[in-house]
């Protein structure tokens, strides 16, 4: 079919048909949000500044959470080698033997897995997505002036700031930061004698986490209340786009999962600083008794896990509707079984609380309930896979633009089916016998809700740079950047599937007791080469990001992608309000794309002449 | 995509049924009631997390102690009131959720006096609430020694016979009949008995401490009950100052404030409804 | 209470107040002579006796939610919105009392495999001791 262009003056749209909320007669020149450099760049509460607040404390986050990873894959792949060039860095934390080598401590092997799991899920994964882009994205895309609280939206950014200046002291204490798994499993985490993480470390892990947690209530709450109560006219809830869905229902289960999570944290707080035992019962310590009787260290388990599996699909849903908005719009195709997305989004949030125990099939759980668990889990590979099938639908004979934003999106979906498979042995829990706490399960995790939740979030800033910044970001080193991390992706985390295969535990400092892992080494040598290489291509990223908020190719027009959505009917660089005269009214879905011979009809666009109805 | 395909005229506006108009309010409340109900939301699954625990960490306990037995005593000294006082608490917590919805009538009402006369009220009850609470925490510290570490109370799980210093048998008690370890002169006294019922008995034991978790799940859960009452003290007050400086009166919007501070007032009625039932009826 | 009168609305409340003050006596009351205090040598079941008081916990829960906080005026949607997330909590119980039990019959049983290992329930809890740090 021929494509034409239509000619769409949104200007006079938005004129004549938008809606005239009388924002602009209440705010003059003299706007009070952004009137000096504090109230407009640091404690801002306009939703656009806080969301590249905490894209950019994510950015920070993740430097630093990804180089942990660095420092103890190299204790993995090279552990003979001398560490002592590091110890400028590390300090204490790497001991020089009397033959001068360095060697990176034990506890601080522990501390760095602990550190680098707590950060990626927490400050990167959860904050810097779902906080960037539902910040971002919401107001914009249902043609709001900002969010319902703009008040409370800035103290989420702040309290996820307070957490994050906890944690961070936490990795200057004398002993350590806190070095009993991102989990944070009694005893380990409730004995301050089992471990030197155990102590400080420990204690200021579980406030800043605290902290974290007023920040998602505060920011889920003001999410769901502008999605229900601040759409434009004619915006209904099925007439949202996919990326506000998700952040959405990303709330909603961030509201009702991350509660549980408190209360399982102050039951371990009293037992760590009251004397309680809620997680303790019969337990010996450097040979001798405690007192402690009575309690269940599996019950922490439950309480973390009823968070913490809903906290996976917290990560991987904001990637799924940015990955759902960037294909349709790159593919240039409405996107493929717009309700059915937004129901498998549904139903995996409902699943998702259901299935929390298989994470402790082997934790000494009653091996009787963890039937009930693997049939929860299963179950979710049915909406999982409608999800995917969507997506290849969506580009198949599609008008195909491979730009970086696109290749990331696709990316994703390819990220996501090799880490979802993985996940149906795991959910088996007679599988799981030999499978778990084995690479299997890093190489799982790590390419399902880690590398393809960070591929989400890089469509998301290649796509909305020019929205965020008003300039496009470098193409070409945007494409080196995209290749270089899947390529090195696959190659971190394909291999260790056989690793997990053959039995090698995860978690452990060194490997040089078990001869029948020995002749992994080489394998684990080359994994570590490659996580150093990718590791350091993601400066290609940085940089590019931060010569384009300056330097980068200026944006023109409106709408550089030709996009439907409400976002691109904003000035280049929206002011406080958004839109500078009325708020859009909205007209139809946001996947009319190769409609009726048009190449794109956004969303303000009136039922045109011809047009046949809406009927997705 | 349907088959039915309807040819529409240019900048002509199709009926959409019941679509969206915008700048509504879809569920009926304002964005202020909203965000106050999903706290309450969250809030109600951060005591569920807890409730939770306390019944996993009861069933996975041998024995427990009855309620009946352990909250039977009364200010001024009474004994061998099961349950009476904490009946008087739950009372007390009911007044003060009534005063509270006749304060947001009134507010509907605009009529301030009448907001102030019940929310003063209001507070009084969360004060006497807390008051009480204080009296059974005393209470069961410093009298029956419970605390976080240790629970003297416990059930005895088979028939026996008390055997007194000289050695004779004294007073029976059934299976299930509750006790107490005093202390004299301040050490633990656990009495001795015979048992005469099951497997056991014949043997002669001495009572034992109940498990420690009743007596750290009772001061952690109402504790945090407590202080949610403590706050919405708090709250009330700062919200009955600002109701008397006339600031909601100037807004004209029935004092949704106070309807606001009034949901969270009775969730904490609510939440109570639920730790009433685990601590001292179950 | 959206519906009602001012004075309508007034009379509510001393019913309410009127309706949960009974039925926190019932449950009392009931749970009174399920223990043996009212009737000598009397006992009620004790599933039956639980299941009786959640029932009477959630009806008064379910009044103070619809008559106090005015859910039952407010949209079908708030409604529905948030009575569903509670679906989630029911499995949450169930596993969690049943993992709960599962955790006490191994304690039992490991306590009778291994009789010596097992430190007898200690009768010095009074004597806390912090962990050293």
């Amino acid at each position: 079919m021929e494509k034409n262009s239509l000619l769409i003056d949104d200007e006079k749209l938005l004129k004549e048909n938008g809606f005239n909320d009388h924002f602009h007669e209440h705010h003059h020149d003299e706007d009070p949000y952004q009137s000096n450099f504090f109230s407009k760049y640091v404690f801002s509460m306009d939703h656009k500044m806080i969301a590249k607040q905490f894209l950019i404390t994510g950015m920070f986050w993740a430097v630093i959470g990804a180089a942990m990873s660095v420092i103890f894959r190299m204790q993995l792949g090279f552990p003979e080698e001398s560490m002592t060039w590091i110890k400028p860095l590390l300090g204490k934390w790497i001991v020089v033997d009397s033959a001068g080598v360095g060697h990176l401590a034990t506890e601080f092997y522990y501390a760095l897995v602990t550190m680098h799991g707590t950060i990626i899920v927490f400050f990167v994964l959860t904050a810097g997505l779902s906080g960037t882009f539902s910040n971002l994205l919401i107001p914009l895309q249902i043609g709001a002036r900002d969010m319902a609280s703009p008040l409370l939206n800035m103290l989420s950014y702040w309290f996820f700031f307070l957490a994050g200046v906890i944690m961070f002291l936490s990795l200057f204490a004398s002993t350590g930061p806190a070095s009993g798994g991102w989990v944070a499993y009694p005893p380990l985490s409730v004995l301050p004698q089992a471990s030197s993480g155990s102590g400080v470390g420990m204690t200021l892990w579980l406030v800043s986490l605290t902290f974290f947690v007023v920040s998602v209530l505060l920011g889920g709450i003001n999410y769901i209340t502008t999605v229900l109560n601040l759409r434009t006219k004619g915006m209904s809830m099925w007439r949202m786009p996919l990326t506000v869905w998700s952040f959405f229902i990303t709330a909603i289960i961030g509201l009702l999962s991350f509660p549980v999570l408190v209360s399982g944290f102050l039951l371990l707080m009293a037992d760590r600083s009251l004397g309680t035992s809620f997680y303790l019962s019969e337990i010996f310590i450097n040979g001798q008794a405690l007192d402690n009787v009575g309690g269940s260290p599996i019950l922490y388990q439950h309480l973390f896990w009823f968070l913490g599996h809903p906290e996976v699909y917290i990560i991987i849903l904001p990637a799924m509707g940015i990955s759902s908005e960037v294909l349709s719009t790159h593919s240039r195709k409405p996107i493929f079984g717009y309700k059915a997305m937004v129901i498998s989004i549904a139903s995996i949030a409902f699943l998702s609380f259901l299935v929390w125990a298989h994470h402790m099939f082997m934790s000494g759980m009653n091996p009787f309930i963890s039937n009930f668990f693997v049939i929860f889990t299963l179950i979710i590979a049915v909406p999982s896979a409608v999800k995917v099938f969507n997506w290849i639908s969506t580009l198949y004979g599609g008008s195909i633009r491979l730009n970086t934003a696109m290749l990331y999106a696709i990316g994703f979906v390819s990220m996501f089916i090799s880490g979802g498979l993985t996940g149906i042995y795991l959910g088996n829990s007679a599988i799981d016998i030999q499978m778990h706490d084995t690479y299997f399960v890093v190489a799982h995790f790590h390419i399902v809700m880690g590398v393809a939740a960070f591929f989400g979030m890089f469509a998301g800033i290649y796509h909305w740079f020019p929205k965020m910044y008003g300039r496009f970001m470098n193409e070409t080193l945007g494409k080196l950047h995209f290749w270089g991390t899947m390529i090195g992706a696959y190659l971190i985390f394909w291999p260790m599937h056989y690793l997990g295969l053959a039995g090698v535990p995860r978690r452990y400092y060194s490997f040089d007791v078990f001869d029948t892992f020995s002749q992994f080494q080489s394998l684990n040598a080359f994994i570590t080469v490659v996580a150093i290489c990718t590791f350091f291509l993601q400066i290609v990223f940085i940089a590019n990001f931060f010569h384009s908020i300056f330097f980068g190719k200026k944006v023109t027009s409106k709408n550089p992608w030709k996009s439907n959505t409400l976002e691109w009917t904003t000035p280049i660089m929206p002011g406080h309000g958004n839109w500078p005269g009325n708020i859009p009214t909205v007209h139809r879905w946001p996947y009319d794309y190769s409609k009726d011979g048009f190449d794109y009809i956004p969303q303000i666009q009136p039922p045109l002449e011809g047009e046949t109805t809406e009927s997705h | 995509m349907s088959d039915h395909t309807t040819v529409v005229e240019a900048h002509h506006e199709v009926d959409y049924g019941p679509a969206w108009q915008g700048g509504d309010q879809p569920l009926k409340s304002g964005y202020g009631k909203l965000m106050m109900w999903y706290f309450l939301l969250s809030d109600a699954f951060t005591f569920s997390g807890f409730l939770i625990a306390y019944a996993a960490l009861r069933f996975s306990s041998a024995t427990w102690p009855e309620a009946d037995f352990v909250f039977s005593t009364f200010p001024g000294g009474f004994h061998h009131m099961p349950l009476i006082f904490v009946t008087v608490m739950t009372f007390i917590l009911i007044l003060s959720s009534v005063t509270m919805v006749r304060a947001v009538q009134e507010g509907k009402e605009e009529n301030q006096k009448g907001v102030v006369f019940w929310m003063g009220l209001t507070i009084i009850g969360g004060l006497a609430f807390l008051g009480c609470q204080a009296w059974e925490w005393n209470n069961l510290i410093n009298e029956e020694s419970v605390t976080l570490y240790t629970n003297p109370f416990s059930k005895y799980d088979a028939d026996g016979v008390y055997i007194n210093a000289d050695g004779s048998e004294g007073e029976t008690f059934k299976a299930g009949t509750g006790y107490i370890i005093h202390k004299h002169h301040g050490e633990w006294a656990p009495k001795k008995y015979k048992v005469t019922s099951g497997p056991e008995a014949g043997k002669v034991k001495s009572q034992v401490f109940g498990p420690r978790e009743f007596g750290a799940l009772f001061f952690i859960i109402t504790g945090f009950h407590g202080f949610h009452v403590f706050s919405g003290v708090l709250f009330l007050l700062i919200i009955l100052l600002n109701v008397v400086s006339g600031i909601y009166k100037k807004r004209k919007n029935g004092y949704e404030m106070v309807e606001k501070i009034g949901l969270y007032w009775h969730f904490v009625d609510l939440v109570w409804v639920f730790v009433f039932l685990v601590f001292y009826l179950l | 209470m959206a519906h009602l009168t001012y004075e309508e609305s007034k009379k509510a409340v001393v019913k309410g107040l009127i309706f949960l003050g009974i039925i926190t006596i019932v449950e009392v009351a009931i749970a009174l002579l399920a223990k043996g205090h009212l009737i000598e040598g009397f006992h009620l079941n004790k599933t039956f006796y639980s299941i009786l008081m959640a029932v009477f916990s959630m009806v008064k829960a379910l009044f103070i939610l619809g008559e106090f906080m005015h859910l039952k005026y407010e949209s079908k949607g708030l409604r529905v919105g948030l009575a569903v997330p509670f679906i989630l909590l029911l499995w949450g119980v169930i596993a969690f009392s049943h993992d709960g039990n599962s955790f006490q019959e191994r304690r039992a049983r490991s306590a009778d495999q291994h009789p010596a290992e097992v430190p007898p329930v200690s009768e010095h809890h009074d004597v806390k001791h912090l962990p050293e740090h």
